[in-house]
């Protein structure tokens, strides 16, 4: 679990650290749009660009209006402090207006703080639809992606080697899948916060290495009896992008709670389902990444994403969701009161709670709010449990 | 919300508002002038637009009509889109559909009511809208969410790919209200030949959801005459623009809000084009006298707003335009980069053309024109990529011969505040003063229109531009 958690938590991990050792190149990505398979299978290592370890955001505010979401606000401040030095490449993707816009807000910043912008440098345009020419649009754009990257890195990436590396991630996957499996047990026997640096640390490690410890752990788990759900809340996590292991904590340590299941793009959502290993890898691909409409990004799809959520929160035996968003993310924060209110109307209890992402000056408030959701939780199941058992004639 | 305020529907008090103002001129001046009186609280709004003579006039019809056309839909057995500004309403004409287009539903009740949208805006947070999302939605939307409008039929928006905020309050009230919905989706670059097929790929898809939904098919007869009426709008526009380009520009300041207001109210309706020839007699009249289009006649500034005005009560910004005298070179609404125009020369791929020779042909005009409305075009890539913001504002300020440039928009625009800080930068550096106000352009609440206006006082004081 440690090289998990260095991975999790630190911006330039040892398993980062060790790939650049050996002289490969490493790029960046801002979305759980963008497919790492195709720069594994340039020899690439694909690290989700993230905003852990900020302080601040004096160096993003400079190019970020005042009214644009912390989250890449972070990422730009690690970049401009050339923290993202060991970066080859970074992709941005369309993913909502705010990071969108770290294309420009990047790029300028490169005119005063000298190296900060990595040499490939690739705007991924990702549609909000995909009906059929939103998916023609999307492969273009994959095929399209491929040669740039072909051109910049002078690699060769071929359907075999996109095939390979589809089939490498389905592993990982597959064991992910398993994971969550183990969390729709009534008795759970990881923590959330284990789960969800596991699979932070999927989107920066090496897939090889990463499948192999993934592999190691995996095993230990399938041998641990110890309950830690007995007697706990199980909470889902939803809502906007977060990659923090500490929001996890918070909801955990202390509280009588327990985070069984995820629905945000950092989490086993987005890596949870496998891609078709057989025909075209790009359409393989394409109809990954662009078909589920995971993220409110998608619009109109609303009724779909409620029907996955209720699924996932039946499956995993769910007693509250905890919906967070990033202020000024619009799109989870409406999607979350559309969420509240078709859940709370199913009887199942819900937290909106708004927040920056980064440095946790508002940890003791949300710690607040959170406590009250879990007494709501537990006064409710109190109720249940002392009301007369029906009898039935 | 307020319970007074559930008492009546939003429309119908605006539209019966907006109807008593259309008749408010028909008398003499000294009627009028006598009339004023009796409307304290309205005078502010109405007195600058009759000011400008014929043109305000026939405006006010428009806006009345524009209502009137929402509240009798249903009873003459049409349907209702809901909509936003950035999408050409004229297929929805050629449709026989009624278009209800919430940024302009938002900002007329803003202007013409001192308690502003304020109670509506509010009402979207209580259904849970963050308060972070757009106002220029979030006004109408309220009464929509409420139920104190006619029932919006379905939702169509082109904002997807451009503006987050926008798309997302239709996405939001279609699942809020379980109304059908469908959004045009805009890829980062254009002019291409594969975002060309983009825009109309998606375009007919939205064709056919909306013959679904209205029972009506696309009358392609009906659809060339409004494109015809569409092509001579674009001309006259186009005519105003050159008036525009004289210093001083012979053109009143609140044209510019008429110019785009009637566009994504009527486009292609003959009402608008009745504004447009008022307004281009007018000002060619004024173009004889050399005086400038100023209450005043005398043009101190030119002023080049590169996003939106500012739509709060009694039309204040216009009006501390005359007050200061300051002409108004437009904004990101005023142009339609109709093919012929001036200004896109240098600016390739920004432009569409009307062609009425077949079928096809028209839907492929729509489309593209829809792909040229504003905001649609301009922010939809990088600022700075060849033909964006950055590119055609600069395009824009040397052709109109812009003093500096203002950037106003809402804290809803993440589009914008995303990158306007470089923006900005980018035209210092080519030598227009910027402003970045700080505001909203729909709710007072944020900043005060008085701390605004210091604001813009201070700016132009402390750049010397006075």
């Amino acid at each position: 679990m440690d090289i998990f958690y260095d991975a999790a938590t630190k911006v330039k991990c040892e398993s980062i650290l060790n790939w650049k050792k050996s002289g490969k190149p490493v790029v960046g990505y801002t979305c759980s749009y963008a497919p790492p398979e195709i720069f594994h299978a340039a020899g690439i290592l694909p690290v989700r660009l993230r905003g852990i370890e900020t302080d601040g955001t004096d160096i993003a505010d400079a190019y970020f209006g005042p009214f644009i979401c912390s989250f890449p606000k972070c990422i730009l401040q690690l970049a401009g402090k050339g923290m993202f030095d060991f970066l080859d490449g970074a992709v941005i993707t369309p993913g909502c207006d705010s990071m969108r816009r770290i294309d420009e807000c990047w790029r300028k910043a490169g005119e005063d703080h000298d190296g900060i912008v990595p040499p490939f440098f690739y705007y991924f345009d990702v549609p909000h639809k995909s009906e059929a020419h939103g998916m023609r649009w999307f492969k273009n754009e994959l095929k399209l992606m491929i040669k740039a990257i072909e051109t910049h890195f002078d690699v060769k990436i071929t359907h075999k080697g996109i095939l390979a590396a589809i089939k490498k991630f389905n592993i990982g996957r597959r064991m992910l899948k398993e994971i969550e499996t183990m969390r729709w047990a009534k008795d759970v026997v990881v923590s959330g916060t284990d789960v969800f640096t596991a699979t932070i640390a999927g989107a920066v490690m090496p897939r090889d290495e990463y499948n192999q410890h993934l592999k190691q752990w995996l095993s230990g788990l399938r041998r641990r009896k110890k309950s830690l759900s007995k007697n706990k809340i199980r909470l889902m996590l939803a809502g906007s992008a977060s990659d923090e292991i500490n929001l996890i904590r918070l909801l955990e340590e202390n509280t009588g709670a327990i985070v069984v299941a995820e629905n945000i793009c950092f989490g086993i959502r987005a890596e949870g389902n496998e891609i078709d290993e057989k025909g075209d890898p790009i359409d393989n691909l394409a109809k990954h990444y662009m078909d589920q409409s995971v993220c409110p990004r998608m619009y109109g799809k609303y009724k779909e994403r409620l029907t996955s959520i209720k699924e996932r929160i039946d499956r995993a035996r769910v007693d509250g969701v905890v919906m967070q968003n990033i202020r000024f993310c619009d799109l989870h924060g409406a999607e979350n009161s559309l969420y509240e209110r078709d859940l709370e109307a199913a009887g199942i209890p819900c937290l909106k709670l708004e927040r920056e992402y980064g440095p946790r000056a508002d940890s003791g408030r949300m710690k607040l709010r959170i406590n009250a959701f879990l007494e709501r939780i537990d006064a409710k199941s109190n109720q249940k449990s002392t009301e007369p058992l029906s009898v039935s004639a | 919300m307020r319970p007074e305020i559930k008492e009546y529907n939003y429309d119908r008090i605006l539209g019966q508002t907006l109807s008593a103002a259309a008749r408010f001129p028909a008398g003499s001046d000294k009627e009028t002038e006598l009339t004023y009186r009796y409307i304290p609280y309205f005078k502010g709004v109405l007195k600058p637009l009759i000011d400008t003579g014929v043109p305000g006039k026939i405006f006010l019809e428009l806006l009345a009509l524009y209502y009137e056309n929402i509240l009798t839909a249903h009873a003459r057995g049409k349907k209702i889109c809901g909509t936003t500004f950035c999408y050409s309403p004229a297929i929805l004409y050629a449709m026989d559909i009624v278009p209800a287009t919430f940024e302009i539903l938002t900002a007329l009740g803003g202007m013409v009511w001192k308690r502003g949208m304020f109670d509506y805006m509010d009402f979207c947070c209580e259904v849970g809208m963050p308060e972070t999302s757009c106002s220029s939605q979030r006004g109408f939307l309220g009464a929509f969410l409420a139920g104190l409008c006619e029932e919006v039929d379905f939702l169509v928006c082109d904002s997807p790919g451009v503006c987050d905020t926008n798309a997302n309050a239709y996405a939001f009230s279609s699942a809020y209200l379980n109304k059908p919905f469908y959004q045009l989706n805009y890829p980062s670059s254009i002019g291409d030949e594969r975002s060309q097929k983009y825009h109309v790929d998606d375009y007919k898809e939205m064709i056919r959801f909306m013959e679904e939904q209205s029972g009506n098919r696309l009358d392609y007869d009906r659809l060339a005459e409004i494109l015809k009426e569409v092509d001579l709008q674009d001309h006259l526009t186009a005519d105003l623009e050159d008036l525009l380009m004289l210093v001083p520009s012979p053109l009143p300041p609140l044209y510019n809000l008429m110019i785009y207001a009637g566009r994504f109210c009527f486009s292609g309706q003959k009402i608008y084009t009745r504004v447009l020839e008022a307004m281009l007699k007018w000002g060619k009249n004024r173009a004889k006298t050399g005086l400038s289009g100023l209450r005043s006649g005398d043009e101190k500034l030119r002023i080049f707003t590169c996003y939106i005005d500012h739509y709060t009560v009694n039309l204040n910004f216009w009006n501390y335009l005359e007050d200061r005298n300051f002409g108004h070179l437009g904004c990101i609404l005023s142009r339609n980069f109709r093919d012929d125009n001036k200004y896109v020369k240098n600016l390739p791929g920004s432009a569409y053309g009307i062609d009425l020779s077949t079928k096809d042909a028209m839907l492929d005009s729509m489309a593209q024109l829809n792909a040229r409305m504003p905001m649609v075009r301009t922010i939809r890539g990088p600022y700075d990529k060849p033909g964006m913001w950055l590119d055609e504002s600069l395009e824009l300020v040397r052709f109109f011969q812009a003093d500096c440039v203002i950037y106003n928009g809402t804290p809803g625009c993440r589009n914008t505040w995303g990158m306007v800080k470089p923006f900005a930068r980018d035209m210092e550096k080519n030598g227009y003063p910027t402003h970045i106000m700080n505001d909203d352009a729909f709710d007072d609440r944020v900043e005060s229109w008085e701390a605004t206006k210091e604001r813009l006082d201070e700016f132009f004081q402390v750049r010397g531009l006075l």
